[in-house]
C-alpha cells in the first residue's frame, strides 16, 4: 500500500481509518462538557445560594459561626480550583484517589467529575454576580407582599439571576467543549485523545490535528448558536397580546416587542 | 376605639452609622386614615415607611399593629396586612402583569390560583389595567407600571398600605392617572399613609398630613389647617418654598 503524498491525500486518508473513531471522540467530548456544565452550574447555585444568604446580628450565635465557617470552606474550594489549572486537578483527583483512597475510577467517570467540581467554582461566582446584579428592589418587593427569603430567591431573584448570567454560562459550556482535552491526561478517550492516537500511527500530527481543529470547531460554533436560540426563547415571546378595549371587551391586539403600547 | 387603631408608631428611631434619620417619630393610623406625609428631602419620610414595613430594621422604638408588637408577629402575615408602593414600581421582571399580581396570593396567603387569578384580575380592572395583564413590565410605561403595582399590593387585602412617593418616578403626563387610581382608593375607605410632594393629593384626598422636617414630626394636622393656617415656622417655609414652584 502506497501512502498519501499530498495534505489533502492525508485527511483523506485519516478520515477513511479514524472517522468514527473521531466522531465517538466528539461525542465524548460533548458528554463530558456538558454534564460538567450541567453538574457545575448545579452545584455553583448551591454555593451561590448559601453564600448569599443573609445573615443579620440579630440571628442567633450557632448560625452565625456556622455560616462564617461555610463560607470559609467554599472560599477555599473556589480559590482553590480556580487557582490551579484543570490538568493538575486532574492528575491530583485521578491518581490521589487510586493510590490513597484505593478508588479506580473509570476515566469518564473521573472525567466528569474533575470537571464538574472545576466548572463549580466559576458558575459559583458567575452566579453570585447575576444574584447581586438583580435590582434591589425586586428582593424589597418580594419581601413587601410577605415573601420569604427562599420564596423571593426561588420565584424573583434567581430567574433574573439566570438570565443575566446566561452569556456567561453558555461562554463557560465553550470553554468545556475545548478544556476538556487536557483530560487526556487520565486516558479518557475524548477528541483530543484519538486525534493523539490517529495522528501516533503515521507520525502526521499536522493533518490528524487539523481534522481534530475544524471538528472542535464546529462542536463550539453550534453550541454557542443554540444557546443563542435558547437566550431568545428565554426572553419570552416577540409578542404579547392586549385583551379587549372598552368598546369591545373581546377584542384583542397582538403587540410587537419594542412597539409603543398604546396610552389610554 | 382600640379596634379603630391599626398601626401605632412609638418613639420610632432610626440610624445609618452616625447619621440620626429618625429622631422620636410617633404617631398612630387609625381604620380609614389617609395621611400624607410630606417635608424637604432627607427628612426621612421614606426611611419612616421603609421602617414600618421593616425593611429597614428600626434602631430603637415600637411599632404595633391592633396593639401587638408588629416585630413579633409573623413576618409575612404582617407583611401581607401592610402593603407597599414603590417609588421605582419594582414589579417582578420576571412575570407578567397578571403573574405579578397572583405570586403574592398563591405562596404567601395559599389561596389557589384560581381563586388567586380571580382576584388579581379584580385588581387589575380597579386600575385600568384589564387590557395589558398579559404584559412583562418592560413593556409598560411607568404609569402603567404604577398601576399593575397597587394593584399587586392590593390582591393582598391590605388592611392598610403604604405609598414610598408613588409618583416621583413618572413623567409628568403620568402622574395623573396614578394619583387618580389612588384617589379612587382612598374615596373606597382604604386606609393609606402616602409620602408625596403632590401637594394637591396632600390638601384634597387626606384627613391628616404629617409634616417631618429633620427626623422629627414637625407638625401632625388636617389638611386645610397645615395648608392654611400652620402653626410651625419650618412648616410655613416648607409650604412656601413649595407651593411657590
Amino acid at each position: 500500500m502506497s501512502l498519501p503524498t499530498t495534505f489533502f491525500g492525508w485527511i483523506q486518508l485519516l478520515i477513511e481509518k479514524y472517522g468514527p473513531l473521531f466522531l465517538n471522540g466528539a461525542g465524548f467530548t460533548m458528554l463530558i462538557a456538558i454534564s460538567g456544565t450541567v453538574l457545575g452550574f448545579l452545584l455553583g447555585l448551591l454555593v451561590a445560594i448559601v453564600r448569599t444568604i443573609p445573615v443579620s446580628k440579630k440571628d442567633n450565635i450557632f448560625k452565625r459561626i456556622l455560616m462564617k465557617l461555610v463560607n470559609i470552606i467554599l472560599n477555599v474550594y473556589i480559590e482553590v480550583f480556580r487557582g490551579t489549572p484543570m490538568i493538575v486537578q486532574a492528575m491530583v483527583i485521578f491518581y490521589g484517589s487510586m493510590m490513597y483512597l484505593g478508588l479506580r475510577m473509570p476515566a469518564l467517570g473521573a472525567a466528569i467529575f474533575i470537571i464538574s467540581i472545576n466548572t463549580g467554582a466559576y458558575m459559583a461566582e458567575i452566579i453570585r454576580g447575576g444574584i447581586i446584579s438583580v435590582d434591589k428592589g425586586q428582593k424589597e418587593a418580594a419581601h413587601a407582599i410577605g415573601m420569604t427569603h427562599w420564596q423571593s430567591m426561588v420565584h424573583v431573584v434567581l430567574p433574573q439571576a439566570v438570565r443575566n448570567i446566561m452569556p456567561s454560562i453558555g461562554n463557560e459550556f465553550v470553554v468545556n467543549i475545548k478544556d476538556s482535552s487536557v483530560l487526556n491526561v487520565i486516558s479518557v478517550s475524548e477528541l483530543f485523545f484519538v486525534g493523539k492516537s490517529a495522528a501516533g500511527t503515521y507520525a502526521r500530527y499536522f493533518e490528524a490535528f487539523a481534522i481534530i481543529a475544524a471538528i472542535y470547531f464546529v462542536l463550539t460554533f453550534t453550541t454557542t448558536r443554540l444557546l443563542r436560540l435558547l437566550e431568545k426563547k428565554m426572553d419570552g415571546g416577540k409578542h404579547y397580546t392586549i385583551c379587549g378595549s372598552q368598546s369591545a371587551a373581546d377584542a384583542t391586539i397582538t403587540l410587537e416587542k419594542g412597539e409603543n403600547v398604546p396610552h389610554d | 376605639m382600640t379596634d379603630m387603631n391599626i398601626l401605632q408608631v412609638q418613639n420610632l428611631k432610626k440610624d445609618f452609622g452616625s447619621h440620626q434619620v429618625l429622631k422620636d417619630i410617633t404617631f398612630s393610623v387609625n381604620r380609614g386614615d389617609v395621611i400624607s406625609i410630606i417635608g424637604a428631602s432627607g427628612s426621612g419620610k421614606s426611611t419612616l415607611l421603609r421602617c414600618i414595613n421593616f425593611l429597614e430594621d428600626p434602631t430603637a422604638g415600637k411599632i404595633l399593629y391592633h396593639g401587638k408588637d408588629a416585630e413579633q408577629l409573623n413576618r409575612a402575615e404582617y407583611h401581607s396586612k401592610v402593603g407597599m408602593v414603590f417609588q421605582s414600581f419594582n414589579l417582578f421582571s420576571n412575570m407578567s402583569a397578571l403573574d405579578n399580581c397572583i405570586i403574592g396570593q398563591t405562596l404567601v396567603l395559599k389561596r389557589s390560583k384560581q381563586e388567586a387569578k380571580k382576584k388579581a384580575m379584580e385588581y387589575l380592572e380597579k386600575v385600568g389595567m384589564t387590557p395589558y395583564m398579559n404584559a412583562r413590565p418592560g413593556q409598560l410605561s411607568g404609569g402603567q407600571k404604577q398601576r399593575v403595582a397597587i394593584a399587586r399590593a392590593l390582591a393582598m387585602d391590605p388592611e392598610i398600605l403604604l405609598f414610598d412617593e408613588p409618583t416621583s418616578a413618572l413623567d409628568p403626563e403620568m402622574v395623573g392617572e396614578v394619583l387618580s387610581v389612588m384617589r379612587d382608593l382612598a374615596e373606597g375607605g382604604l386606609t393609606m399613609l402616602v409620602v408625596t410632594h403632590e401637594m394637591g393629593f396632600a390638601r384634597d384626598v387626606s384627613n391628616r398630613v404629617i409634616f417631618m422636617d429633620q427626623g422629627v414630626i414637625a407638625e401632625d394636622a388636617p389638611p386645610a389647617e397645615i395648608f392654611t393656617n400652620p402653626k410651625q415656622q419650618r412648616t410655613r417655609e416648607f409650604l412656601s418654598r413649595i407651593l411657590d414652584k
